[in-house]
């Protein structure tokens, strides 16, 4: 990672079919920083992150992602600069952890060593099943695969919605202790949750109550 | 370094490989237009029985069926990925340019293989003589290579609307007409053994070399919006 990327919220609002999500969020999130956004079901931390990717537009408002504190980042630069673990974020059945990786890496324009995308499958526990279409894997396989992405793609800018859904503890340990490595690597974190513990990393809270 | 840098038109070749590892997987849409190709191809030959047909009609079947083949197909490269849900992933990580250059290619060498099965079989069912190859060849090249370039661009437009399949060929032919008269007409004039002209041949290739300009211009605002 090259670069860091601070992140602000300015006067965010979101309306979906006349019902108003979030009214006025403003919030300014620095390098090595983690904000939680939480919230019950429906009430918009999913639509706020997708917001913050560019793949969803404000209805007023807007979001500036700034690269190390300085330059604006372009809406078709934001691919370079975001890691989005995701409900929606969903692989190609057909191909092979190793390949949707690959895959991912290449088109949003990185190439990345093929033991470099092994040794991320190693690390989330998927080395064994690195060869094998995606459809047979199981949600929680899925997710650790979101992860391995992630740490290929190793963007400076994570946007976590639920990162420690369909996980089992093993798994809810390896999404705790990524999270720790990557604030301390200067990662700006956004985290949906409704999780006590992930809740606890952050430094700023957004509750959509 | 663990990683290298990648310019579009090398994510763009990604997103094509990609294609076409999925196709060769699942063979979903190059097995929709070969079946596809096949019966219509089938029921015209019965429905003649034998009988001799004009170079016109000849000419209209065969882009009659080009074209519905097209619209049976190539709208998958979009939908199928709006419906798979991997074009929030898609959306999340490419790069417009790169998506668009890749779907193309990939349309492009889908429509030119299955005009490969389609004309031998074709000449051999409706019992017609073809002198001019390389015409013939010229015309089907860059007459499928606008369809695909057209398809590619209103497959996007549409895999983001409810009316996925009635819309695709409603938005796709309008804006298919001209080359479609056009390559129709050089067509006819082939199977009469008649050299097309330069104004047909030339705008055959100019309307590709337009389509794939806007759809160029046009993509990222329907990528990042």
């Amino acid at each position: 990672m090259e670069h860091s990327v601070t992140v602000e919220l300015v006067d965010v609002t979101k309306y979906y079919e006349n019902k108003c999500l979030f009214r006025n969020i403003s919030k300014k999130l620095l390098p090595g920083e983690c904000l939680t956004v939480t919230g019950p079901n429906g009430s918009g931390k999913s639509t706020l992150l997708k917001i913050i990717s560019g793949l969803v537009k404000t209805s007023s408002g807007k979001i500036n992602l700034r690269c190390n504190a300085n330059r604006l980042i372009s809406p078709c630069e934001r691919a370079k600069y975001i890691g989005f673990v995701s409900p929606e974020l969903v692989f190609y059945k057909s191909l092979t952890g190793y390949e949707n990786i690959d895959f991912i890496a290449k088109a949003s324009g990185m190439a990345a060593l093929p033991e470099f995308i092994m040794a991320s499958l190693q690390r989330v526990g998927l080395s064994g099943q690195a060869h094998e279409p995606v459809i047979n894997y199981s949600t929680g396989m899925r997710q650790r695969l979101k992860f391995a992405l992630l740490l290929v793609l190793n963007p400076p800018l994570w946007l976590l919605d639920e990162p420690s859904s369909n996980l089992d503890t093993a798994g809810k340990k390896l999404v705790a202790d990524l999270i720790h490595k990557a604030l301390t690597r200067s990662t700006s974190i956004i985290l949906a949750t409704n999780e006590a513990e992930e809740a606890n990393y952050a430094h700023q809270k957004i509750n959509l109550a | 370094m663990h990683t290298k840098k990648l310019t579009w038109p090398n994510s763009a070749w990604a997103i094509l490989y990609k294609d076409l590892l999925c196709e060769f997987r699942t063979r979903y849409a190059l097995g929709t237009l070969t079946m596809f190709t096949l019966v219509t191809l089938s029921g015209i030959s019965m429905t003649l029985a034998g009988a001799a047909i004009s170079s016109s009609i000849a000419a209209m079947l065969l882009w009659i069926i080009l074209f519905f083949c097209a619209m049976a197909g190539l709208a998958r490269t979009f939908v199928y990925e709006q419906e798979a849900g991997t074009l929030f992933t898609l959306r999340l990580y490419a790069n417009g340019q790169a998506v668009l250059a890749g779907k193309l290619l990939f349309n492009i060498l889908l429509l030119q293989l299955v005009t490969a099965l389609l004309i031998p079989l074709f000449l051999i069912f409706l019992n017609i003589e073809v002198h001019l190859w390389g015409q013939l060849v010229y015309v089907l090249f860059f007459g499928t290579v606008g369809v695909a370039a057209v398809a590619t661009l209103t497959a996007f437009m549409v895999s983001c609307t409810n009316a996925k399949g009635s819309l695709f060929t409603v938005i796709t032919f309008p804006l298919l007409l001209p080359q479609f008269l056009t390559a129709i007409a050089a067509t006819e004039q082939i199977l009469t053994d008649m050299i097309p002209s330069w104004n047909e041949c030339f705008f055959l290739a100019g309307y590709d070399a337009t389509v794939i300009a806007a759809a160029s211009l046009l993509f990222d605002y329907l990528w990042y919006d």
